[in-house]
């Protein structure tokens, strides 16, 4: 799509750090686009286009948002954003549109040279750091920004010579990001672990890391990994989402009293432990694909490091909670799916990591801490300590906030996918961002941590049993699992009887009254109507706003 | 967008409407042959709106960029917005005076359905540019966009005389 000319040149003539890109129109139907800055002057911009189109500047006429815009004016003051479009007319007579531009060449050019294309790199180096390293001082092992930040230079810096200008264009440019990843080309490319782990090791900075740290290795040279790195890269708002919510997350802990403390110390006493867990929790998870529960534990551990962003919050909280409390109770270690730590009873420990997993892989669709913590944290006191922590609560809540991250996560998981739409009804709870938000809270995760407690002996009998009837329980962890998790919901009910997907026996009406009365105030007057999308939706009125609406839409 | 067609049941509040329209004039999604956008962003209410027709080819309008003003008051979309030219033209259904759009004149006003948007509006308006009644019309000098608001002007600075 020639961005690659089109970021060249932007650079030269706009010089300035917040660049947008701006889709032009011309009259002939054609289009193309530019990056431009934004208080550069309709004039310079025109001047730009020039070079683009072969309407000279004199004679281009440019509408926005049904304006001409004035040659004098910057753009930002007709509220230009990036990602708009404008219309570009040959004028019929250049006179109207010379004698406003007579003056301006010289000034334009002086304009230019006096910006000096290099300071924006200070600025740009900043913004992409950033973006993967929000938590990179705490997480290089891991490298939080491994997959992503290594990922594109790794890719891209071994081909091209310039590439930390084309990082920047990335970041900057989600949408070229994204039609790069989606070119054939590269797909096939990702598609290929020895083209790929060619290209990782050889770039220095990577192979290093990957020396040192021969786990990681592992995880890289997994191609579904890179896979599913790429697919979030693909997808910018995703990418943008999990990257600020790691950020805001990273910056409420730290800003929590002892929070930075207790993240270092989670680092310390989890990281190896983790990275352990997680390539081994590769292994058997996917030998137990067949097995939904048990799959989704070995995915559990893999997410940790697939969507590294997410997830690191996560295994830093967890970490913390898990060091200072000695775990007496043999079974609750989220840890321990792995065949390697407890190779004696990889069998049996299927139903217990399946309760875990059940209730985990909950938590990964996109409560990653609370999965981490509730799995970890045998003892409710740290739990409670934890919890009472405003800043946690606030984490999650912006977390949990969002149904569209929450969707996007459930989509990037393939076997949570499948589970879900084996199971209708899992699905729509899980998609109700009311229920999430219940899970969420304190008390619901305090009554769920009693429950487990209380399961736990329970449990160990169970798995002895089972250790002698494994023949006869082979296929049954799944569904033992099922139960489990299930009887995790029926607690939740108890705790929250206001929970709608456990009450289905009052009338819509009732049960969605307030969700009613805000589509109303929206100006959505029909009851009946609203009441189907409600019901549809499981009273999350955001999809049920984008059902009425995409109803019309047809 | 909703012109496409197919009865509706759910009836698309004022607020989502003209946010839509918004996003599409700013973006240049649709057609993209209009341009079109809201005037003042702190209006809530989202009324005046600014909407500009590229004369179509082959025409007395090629080359010509019209201006008008459409404001959508309290009962769009279930009343159709007002349309004025700011930019002076010679068209059947354009009041030469003021440049207002004759509901009466124009099928697409006095037979409005709420599934009209302002982009079919300016669509159907070019459109009709190019009509046989109105490809030929002799049209003003060139339609500068201040003209008719000099002209405004002029009249006023009379009248005080």
């Amino acid at each position: 799509m020639g961005a690659d000319g089109d970021s060249g040149d932007s650079s030269a003539v706009g010089g300035r750090a917040d660049s947008a890109t701006i889709h032009i129109r011309c009259s002939n139907g054609s289009k193309f686009s530019a990056q431009t800055s934004l208080d550069a002057t309709v004039g310079d911009f025109k001047i730009l286009l020039a070079e683009k189109c072969d309407v000279p500047a004199q004679q281009q006429r440019l509408i926005y948002k049904g304006r001409i815009l004035k040659d004098e004016q910057t753009l930002e003051s007709y509220g230009l954003e990036s990602d708009h479009a404008i219309h570009l007319v040959r004028g019929a007579s250049p006179s109207t549109a010379s004698d406003n531009i007579a003056a301006n060449p010289g000034a334009t050019t002086a304009n230019n040279s006096s910006v000096p294309g290099r300071d924006v790199d200070s600025n740009n180096g900043g913004v992409s750091g950033d973006v993967g390293g929000g938590a990179a001082p705490l997480f290089t092992g891991l490298g939080s920004n491994g997959p992503f930040g290594t990922g594109y230079t790794g890719l891209f810096g071994t081909e091209l010579p310039e590439f930390d200008q084309v990082q920047r264009q990335l970041t900057q440019n989600p949408n070229m990001m994204r039609d790069i990843l989606n070119m054939p080309a590269i797909q096939s490319l990702m598609n290929n672990p020895d083209l790929m782990r060619n290209l990782i090791m050889s770039n220095p900075q990577m192979r290093e890391i990957l020396d040192r740290n021969p786990d990681l290795a592992h995880v890289l040279n997994d191609p579904s990994t890179l896979r599913q790195t790429m697919e979030a890269a693909r997808n910018p708002e995703l990418m943008r989402e999990m990257m600020r919510n790691t950020d805001r997350a990273m910056s409420n802990i730290e800003s929590s009293p002892e929070g930075f403390n207790m993240l270092r110390r989670m680092y310390e006493t989890v990281q190896e432990p983790f990275l352990n867990a997680t390539t081994m929790d590769g292994n058997t998870g996917s030998g137990a694909a067949s097995n939904p529960f048990a799959a989704l534990l070995g995915n559990q551990g893999n997410t940790g490091s697939r969507d590294v962003p997410a997830n690191s919050t996560a295994t830093r909280l967890d970490s913390g909670n898990g060091s200072p409390s000695p775990n007496v109770n043999p079974l609750p270690n989220p840890w321990s799916n792995t065949g390697g730590t407890q190779p004696s009873n990889t069998r049996s420990t299927t139903l217990g990591d399946a309760r875990n997993g059940g209730f985990g892989g909950l938590g990964s669709l996109g409560i990653p801490e609370l999965e981490r913590m509730a799995g970890g944290i045998p003892d409710a006191s740290v739990l409670t300590q934890v919890l009472q922590n405003p800043a946690l609560s606030q984490m999650m809540q912006s977390l949990l906030s969002n149904p569209h991250y929450m969707n996007q996560i459930f989509n990037m998981n393939p076997q949570l996918r499948a589970m879900m739409e084996s199971n209708a009804q899992l699905r729509e709870m899980l998609q109700n961002p009311e229920f999430l938000r219940q899970l969420a809270s304190p008390e619901t995760l305090q009554q769920i941590l009693t429950l487990q407690q209380s399961l736990s002996p329970l449990l160990g009998r169970l798995q002895s049993n089972q250790f002698q009837t494994t023949g006869v329980t082979g296929g049954a962890p799944g569904e033992a699992g099922m139960d489990t998790l299930m009887q995790l919901f029926g607690g939740l009910g108890l705790a929250n009887n206001t929970n709608e997907s456990n009450n289905p026996n009052a009338p819509p009406e009732e049960r969605y009254a307030m969700q009613l009365a805000q589509l109303q105030e929206m100006g959505f007057l029909d009851t009946q109507e609203n009441i189907r999308a409600l019901v549809a939706t499981s009273g999350n009125v955001h999809a049920a706003v984008e059902r009425l609406l995409g109803n019309m839409g047809q | 967008m909703g012109s496409e067609g197919g009865e509706s049941r759910v009836v698309v509040p004022r607020n989502f409407r003209l946010l839509e329209e918004l996003e599409r004039g700013e973006k240049g999604i649709g057609d993209g042959t209009v341009s079109y956008g809201m005037d003042d962003a702190d209006d809530i209410y989202m009324r005046s709106w600014t909407g500009t027709i590229i004369g179509p080819p082959n025409t007395v309008h090629e080359g010509r960029i019209y201006q008008l003003k459409l404001f959508c008051d309290k009962n769009y979309p279930e009343n159709p917005p007002t349309v004025r030219f700011q930019t002076r033209i010679n068209m059947t259904c354009v009041n030469q005076e003021t440049g207002v759009v004759e509901p009466n004149m124009y099928p697409m006003l006095c037979n409005w359905q709420r599934e009209y948007t302002m982009e079919d509006v300016l669509l159907g308006l070019k459109k009709e540019m190019s009509s046989p009644q109105n490809r030929k019309l002799i049209q003003p000098l060139d339609g500068n966009d201040d003209q008719r608001m000099e002209q405004k002007g002029f009249v006023l600075r009379c009248c005080i005389l």
